[in-house]
């Protein structure tokens, strides 16, 4: 994560995330995958073939890619089917646009009711015997059981979340570096999947993007670096106020 | 090719070694290099270290980010919006330098209208508009917190101080000034050895000194795994440095 100032002088916190050997792998249709849109599965990060069996390899060789270590699916409108083997760069995305990412979070392991709830526990004295941070009650009498869902102590984290409308600052086209505001589920060097926001305020928020995907091999050239029109760049001189 | 006398060809005599005294690499090696450009010990990408340092080169190519220490007297102009000439100066010493990367801080205290006032200035912040140099020296410590619970005379700083006149090739100053502390209690119990600070007269009592040696932890110096040799990284961040900012 790294900082980033406004042309009006404010700081923001962004993360980094890098496009590392994304290629399209399958093209799954609407009827075929039974949902309400086409689907494309793409996979990320090159990995080596030999710990997984020839049949695994299947998907990768009808592509002709190396083995990525993640694949996930996209759903998608029948206009923007890529074909399979496109690799896919960062990009595809512009300056301004808003972004939701999905990852697995850090995993706490099994984690008691006031770390994995928010429950408050009890006091540390005035004669509690052996319990600080217990949950207490569970249920009511009328109830005579205890609902499912019941928030108790388990295993907290390693679960896939999404933080929705993070805005895009900057991306590097050289190194293929998406800057996202905010902060993003998930370690440090965790693998992430990146999607155009679902959220209702940011539908029509995309400008002309590069549709279906950006082709490395096309007739654009873009420059090393792409920023957004507030962000303050550092060739400028410092920031005054008229 | 010669032969001696016996018929047989002279016995092999190397040439002299070439003793190569380089003054111009001696001299780059003492030059300073900011302590935010050393990356920390972990296990991120050094890409990410990378294009940061790309960032920090740029902005220091269009704004002079001078070499200061920690002990330093320093004046800080920034931008304002609230402030009736839209910008506003600050001078005192720096007390801390911390963070690395983009994010990277100094903190600036004095004491003013017997008030002490300490603010924390980001080196790449856009709003910095000028940073200069009031006195360049080092302090006997990296950290100078313990100012807070010394005598305010060791703090204030005229702001109106004229820069102090210094010759390029001079070494840095180091100032060996050992501070009077107000009585205790202080913010932090600065005797004990975890802080290793040199640059107080301590005016306690004996047992006092010797109570406070209790929670030494000798073999911390001694901690392999704790160990970060950054002379290699620091000479390759220098080469890449130079030749950035030589373009």
């Amino acid at each position: 994560m790294m900082p980033i100032w406004t042309k009006s002088g404010e700081k923001r916190a962004v993360t980094l995330l890098k496009v590392q050997d994304c290629h399209v792998l399958r093209y799954v249709s609407k009827e075929e995958s039974g949902g309400k849109t086409a689907k494309l599965l793409v996979g990320g990060k090159n990995v080596s073939p030999f710990s997984k069996p020839e049949s695994a390899h299947e998907i990768f060789k009808e592509a002709g890619v190396p083995r990525k270590q993640k694949v996930t699916t996209f759903n998608v409108t029948d206009d923007a089917i890529i074909k399979p083997g496109t690799p896919l760069y960062a990009a595809h995305f512009r300056p301004g646009q808003f972004v939701d990412v999905t990852a697995k979070t850090i995993g706490k392991g099994f984690q008691g009711v006031m770390k994995r709830w928010g429950f408050k526990g009890q006091p540390a004295s005035h004669g509690q015997t052996k319990t600080h941070r217990r949950p207490g009650a569970i249920s009511t009498n009328q109830a005579a059981k205890v609902y499912r869902g019941k928030k108790m102590p388990g295993k907290m984290g390693n679960i896939y979340r999404t933080s929705f409308g993070l805005k895009v600052w900057r991306i590097n086209t050289k190194h293929d570096i998406i800057y996202v505001n905010g902060s993003v589920p998930g370690h440090t060097n965790c693998l992430v999947k990146v999607r155009d926001s679902k959220l209702p305020t940011y539908k029509d928020c995309n400008k002309n993007p590069p549709f279906p995907t950006f082709f490395a091999d096309g007739d654009e050239e873009l420059p090393e670096d792409l920023f957004d029109e507030e962000i303050f760049q550092f060739t400028d001189p410092s920031v005054t106020f008229a | 090719c010669r032969v001696s006398s016996d018929g047989k060809p002279p016995k092999f005599q190397p040439p002299p070694k070439p003793v190569i005294i380089d003054r111009k690499t001696q001299k780059e090696e003492r030059r300073f290099l900011s302590p935010e450009f050393i990356p920390p010990r972990g296990r991120t990408d050094p890409l990410k270290y990378y294009i940061e340092r790309k960032d920090m080169i740029q902005r220091r190519k269009v704004f002079n980010i001078p070499e200061f220490y920690v002990g330093s007297v320093l004046a800080v102009t920034t931008a304002d919006p609230y402030a009736s000439d839209k910008s506003k100066r600050f001078v005192g010493i720096c007390i801390q330098r911390g963070g690395k990367g983009l994010g990277a801080t100094f903190v600036l205290r004095n004491v003013i209208e017997d008030q002490g006032v300490e603010i924390c200035y980001e080196l790449y912040s856009p709003r910095i508009q000028a940073i200069e140099v009031l006195k360049l020296e080092k302090r006997l410590d990296e950290n100078l917190m313990y100012l807070r619970d010394a005598l305010p005379e060791y703090s204030t700083f005229d702001l109106n101080m004229k820069p102090v006149p210094r010759m390029d090739h001079e070494e840095i100053p180091v100032n060996k000034l050992q501070v009077r502390m107000k009585p205790k209690p202080w913010s932090k119990r600065w005797e004990r050895p975890k802080y290793n600070i040199k640059g107080i007269k301590f005016e306690l009592p004996e047992h006092k000194m010797k109570a406070a040696q209790k929670w030494s932890q000798p073999w911390l110096e001694f901690d392999m795994l704790r160990e970060y040799d950054t002379s290699k990284i620091e000479a390759k961040i220098r080469k890449e440095l130079s030749e950035e900012l030589e373009k």
